[in-house]
C-alpha cells in the first residue's frame, strides 16, 4: 500500500470547530471536550490518541448525535458534508447516521444482539435505510461478510454471536458499518480487546477498505504504535483538549508537546530493548477539577510562567503543526533533542 | 526491611546454577460437565498442555501468548492455587506438586502474585495498611506492623501517611502500588506478576515496569512476568517463553528471540505487533483464528495455520507429514534457544505469506 500521501487528498469530509461537551453531573461539570477542531478528509486515516477519560469517544459520539442533549451542554459545530450536524434534529441525524456515518466499537458483543442470528441483524441493518427485499438484503450481507473476510458465509449468516470469534464479531460489525457504502467510517478502539494477531487482521481491513472506497476513517486508540502505523494524520488529546495535530511523521518525529514527549517516552518500543523508560508522573486530572492553565502543567517537567494561568492556544506557528504550549518554537526543538540524546544514550 | 536487601549477583544472562523453578511436562485439563446431579464430564479443556521450563534466581522470564494460551493456568499451576492433571513443579529444590495445603503454607510466603487487575484484588473494606501489613500482623506488635508497613509504601511509591485510606481512594496506578506492596511484605523469592500493566494508562505503566525493576534489583528478585503485550515483555523481561494453545513453543533470551525468532508462531506473532514506525515493515497476517483448546489440531497445534509447514510441502493447502501427526519436541535449536517445531526458521529467514487465506 502506498504511504506516499502524508497530506491528505481533498476537501474536509468532517470538520470539528471549538467543540464543546460538558456534563452536569451532582459533583460538578464534567468537562469531557473543551475547545476541540479538527477536521477529516477522504481516504485519510485520522487518529485520536490519548488516555483514558481524555474524551475521545465523547468527541465522536457527539459528532454522531449520539449524546443525549438533555443531559450535556453541546457547543460548536459539526460540518459534515456541508451540513452542521449539531443542528440537525434527530430524525435527520437517524438518516445520516449508520449510513453516511458509520461507527464501530471497542465491544462487538455490545452492538450484537446474542438472542439474534448475525445473518438477520444485518439484513435488518441493510433494510432500516435501503428500501431492499429481505431475499436482496441477504444476498448483500453475504457478499459484505465476504468481503470482510469471514470464511463460508453463507453458513455463517445462522450463526449467533457467541459462536464467532472476537475477531469474526469485529469483522462482523465493520460488515455492519460498511453496510451502506458510509463517508466515514468512525472506530472506537476496534482492536482493543483484541490478540495482536487479530488486531493486525482488522487493522489491513479497515485499511483496504478505506483504499477501496475512499472513505475517511477516524481511527480512536490509546496505542500510539497503531496510530504510527496506520494513521497518515494525528491528534493527541489530553484532557478534553487537543496538545497537538499534525502527519503523523511530524508528530512522531518532531513532536511538539511536552505531553506528546512524555507519552512517546512511556511507551517501551519493541525495536530499541534498553532504553530507559521515562513515566509521566503523576495522574491525568479529573474532568470536573481540570487544572487553570494548560491542563497538562501539574505534570509538565517544562512548566514555567504562564503554564498555570494561562491556557495556551491551540494553534499553528508554522508548518500545518498546531499545538498548545506555552513554550517558544526553539524551546520546543531544544528540549526534545535533549530527550531524545538523553534516551537513546541510556539505550547504548 | 534490611534483611530483605541482599545485592543482587545474579546477571541478566542465565547463570547457569540451580533453578528456582523447574516447570517438568505440565498439564491441566480442564473437564466440561452436563447434567445437574449427575455431572458427566463431556470433554476437556486442554489449558496446559506439557509444558517445561525453568526460572533462575535473579531473572525476569515472560511469559507471552495470545488470550487463551494457557498463560494464567501456568501460574496457577506454579503457585498451586490448582492441581495440576499431570506433570510436576519444583520450587527451590522442593518437589511441591503432591503437597497439600498445609505443605504448601510455609512456601506461600516465597512466591506471591500481582494481579491485573488492581482493583478486584484487593479488599474493598480493608485499608492500605491492613492489606499490606496482613500477613506481619501474625507476628503481632502493632507499632512494629505499621512501621515496616509505612516503609514498603514509601518504597513502591505511595504516601505513607495514606496507610488509613481504602482503596477506592486510590487511582488505577496507586492501587497496582499496593498490589506491589502487599507481595513484596513477606519477602518473596519469586514474584508472579499476571498482566501487572495491562489495565494500567500508558504513562503509568511505564511507572509500575520501572518500580518493578529496581524492587528487583533492590530485593533480588525472580519474577515470572505474564503479558500479552509483547513491547512490555521485551523491555522487561531477560528470557521469554511464548505459548501457543497450551504449549510452550519457544523459549530464549530476550533478545535472541525476538531478533532471531525459530518458531514460525512466534515470527508471524512478532511480526504482527505494530511497530510505530509508519507500516511498512514485513507482516505475516495469520490466517484464520486459534483453533478451540477442547478439540486441538493433531501434531503440532500450530500447523493449521503455520506458514512454515506451508513454504516446506510448497503449496498453500498442504503441511508435511510430521507436522499433522507428531507434536514436535521442545528442543535446543541453538545454544540455549528452544523451540518446538520439526522446521525451525534459520537466522534471516523471512515467512512468506500464507496464501490460503
Ligand atoms: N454521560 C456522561 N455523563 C458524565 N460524564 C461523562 C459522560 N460520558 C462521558 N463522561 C466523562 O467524560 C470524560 C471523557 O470520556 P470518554 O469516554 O470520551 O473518554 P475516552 O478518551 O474515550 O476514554 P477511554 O480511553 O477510557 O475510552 C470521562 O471523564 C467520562 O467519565
Ligand atoms: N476453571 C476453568 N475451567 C475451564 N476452562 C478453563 C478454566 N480456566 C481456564 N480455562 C481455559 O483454559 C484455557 C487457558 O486459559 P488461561 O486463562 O490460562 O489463558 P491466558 O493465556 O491466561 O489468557 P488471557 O491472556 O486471556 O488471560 C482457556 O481456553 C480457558 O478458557
Ligand atoms: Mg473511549
Ligand atoms: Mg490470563
Amino acid at each position: 500500500m502506498s504511504q506516499v500521501h502524508a497530506s491528505p487528498r481533498g476537501e474536509p469530509l468532517l470538520e470539528v470547530r471549538d467543540l464543546r461537551v460538558h456534563f452536569p453531573t451532582p459533583d460538578g461539570v464534567v468537562k469531557a471536550v473543551d475547545g476541540l477542531s479538527f477536521s477529516v478528509r477522504r481516504g485519510e486515516t485520522f487518529g485520536i490518541v490519548g488516555e483514558s477519560g481524555s474524551g475521545k469517544s465523547v468527541t465522536c459520539l457527539t459528532a454522531l448525535g449520539l449524546i443525549n442533549r438533555k443531559s450535556a451542554l453541546v457547543e460548536g459545530e459539526v460540518f459534515f458534508k456541508g451540513r452542521d450536524l449539531l443542528k440537525l434534529s434527530n430524525e435527520e441525524l437517524q438518516k445520516i447516521r449508520g449510513k453516511e456515518l458509520a461507527m464501530i466499537f471497542q465491544d462487538p458483543f455490545a452492538c450484537l444482539h446474542p438472542m439474534y442470528r448475525v445473518g438477520d441483524q444485518l439484513v435488518e441493518a441493510v433494510q432500516i435505510h435501503d428500501d431492499m427485499s429481505r431475499k436482496a438484503a441477504r444476498e448483500r450481507v453475504v457478499e459484505l461478510l465476504a468481503a470482510v473476510g469471514i470464511p463460508r458465509p453463507r453458513e455463517r449468516v445462522r450463526d449467533y454471536p457467541h459462536q464467532y470469534s472476537g475477531g469474526m464479531r469485529q469483522r462482523a460489525m465493520i460488515a455492519m458499518a460498511l453496510l451502506h457504502n458510509p463517508d466515514i467510517l468512525i472506530a472506537d478502539e476496534p482492536t482493543t480487546a483484541l490478540d495482536v494477531t487479530v488486531q493486525a487482521q482488522i487493522l489491513e481491513l479497515i485499511e483496504r477498505i478505506k483504499e477501496e472506497f475512499q472513505i475517511g476513517v477516524i481511527l480512536i486508540t490509546h496505542d500510539l504504535a497503531v496510530i504510527a502505523d496506520v494513521a497518515q494524520t494525528v491528534m493527541v488529546m489530553y484532557a478534553g483538549r487537543s496538545m497537538e495535530l499534525g502527519a503523523r511523521d511530524a508528530v512522531f518525529d518532531k513532536p511538539l508537546h511536552p505531553y506528546t514527549w512524555g507519552l512517546l517516552e512511556s511507551i517501551p518500543r519493541v525495536a530499541s530493548k534498553g532504553e530507559l523508560l521515562v513515566p509521566i508522573e503523576g495522574a491525568p486530572p479529573s474532568l470536573i477539577n481540570v487544572p487553570p492553565g494548560c491542563p497538562f502543567h501539574p505534570r509538565c517537567p517544562h512548566r514555567f510562567s504562564p503554564c498555570d494561568d494561562q491556557r495556551p492556544d491551540f494553534k499553528d506557528r508554522g508548518g500545518g503543526h498546531p499545538e498548545a504550549c506555552h513554550l517558544s518554537a526553539e524551546d520546543k526543538r531544544r528540549l526534545w533533542s535533549e530527550r531524545e540524546a538523553r534516551r537513546t544514550k541510556v539505550a547504548v | 526491611m534490611s534483611q530483605l536487601a541482599e545485592p543482587r549477583t545474579m546477571t541478566a544472562e542465565r547463570p547457569g546454577g540451580d533453578a528456582l523453578v523447574s516447570v517438568r511436562n505440565l498439564t491441566k485439563r480442564f473437564p466440561i460437565t452436563r447434567g445437574i446431579i449427575f455431572q458427566r464430564e463431556i470433554a476437556r479443556v486442554h489449558a496446559v498442555e506439557d509444558v517445561s521450563f525453568d526460572i533462575f534466581p535473579g531473572e525476569t522470564l515472560g511469559l507471552v501468548g495470545e488470550s487463551g494460551s494457557g498463560k494464567s493456568t501456568t501460574a496457577r499451576l506454579i503457585t498451586k492455587l490448582i492441581d495440576a492433571t499431570s506433570g510436576s513443579v519444583v520450587f527451590d529444590g522442593q518437589e511441591i506438586t503432591g503437597y497439600s495445603r498445609r505443605q504448601m503454607r510455609p512456601l506461600r510466603r516465597e512466591m506471591q502474585m500481582i494481579f491485573q487487575d488492581p482493583y478486584s484484588s484487593l479488599n474493598p473494606r480493608q485499608t492500605v495498611g491492613q492489606i499490606i501489613g496482613s500477613p506481619y500482623a501474625i507476628q503481632g506488635g502493632e507499632r512494629n506492623v505499621r512501621r515496616r508497613v509505612q516503609e514498603l509504601m514509601n518504597r513502591v511509591g505511595l504516601n505513607p501517611e495514606h496507610f488509613n485510606r481504602y482503596p477506592h481512594e486510590f487511582s488505577g496506578g496507586q492501587r497496582q502500588r499496593i498490589g506491589v506492596a502487599r507481595a513484596l511484605a513477606l519477602s518473596p523469592k519469586l514474584i508472579i506478576c499476571d498482566e501487572p500493566v495491562s489495565a494500567l494508562d500508558v504513562s503509568i505503566q511505564a511507572q509500575i515496569l520501572n518500580l518493578l525493576e529496581g524492587l528487583q534489583q533492590d530485593f533480588n528478585l525472580t519474577y515470572l512476568f505474564i503479558s500479552h503485550d509483547l513491547s512490555v515483555v521485551r523491555h522487561i523481561s531477560d528470557r521469554i517463553a511464548v505459548m501457543y494453545l497450551g504449549h510452550v513453543v519457544e523459549v530464549g533470551s530476550a533478545e535472541e528471540l525476538y531478533e532471531n525468532p525459530k518458531h514460525p508462531y512466534t515470527a508471524s506473532l512478532l511480526s504482527a505487533v505494530p511497530q510505530g514506525t509508519g507500516g511498512g515493515h514485513h507482516r505475516v497476517v495469520l490466517a484464520g483464528d486459534v483453533p478451540s483448546p477442547i478439540d486441538p489440531p493433531p501434531g503440532c497445534v500450530f500447523h493449521t495455520r503455520c506458514p512454515k509447514a506451508r513454504m516446506v510441502s510448497g503449496s498453500p493447502d498442504e503441511v508435511p507429514e510430521n507436522c499433522r501427526t507428531e507434536f514436535p519436541p521442545l528442543g535446543e535449536v541453538e545454544p540455549r534457544h528452544l523451540a518446538a517445531c520439526w522446521y525451525p526458521l534459520k537466522a534471516g529467514e523471512e515467512l512468506r505469506q500464507a496464501a490460503h487465506r
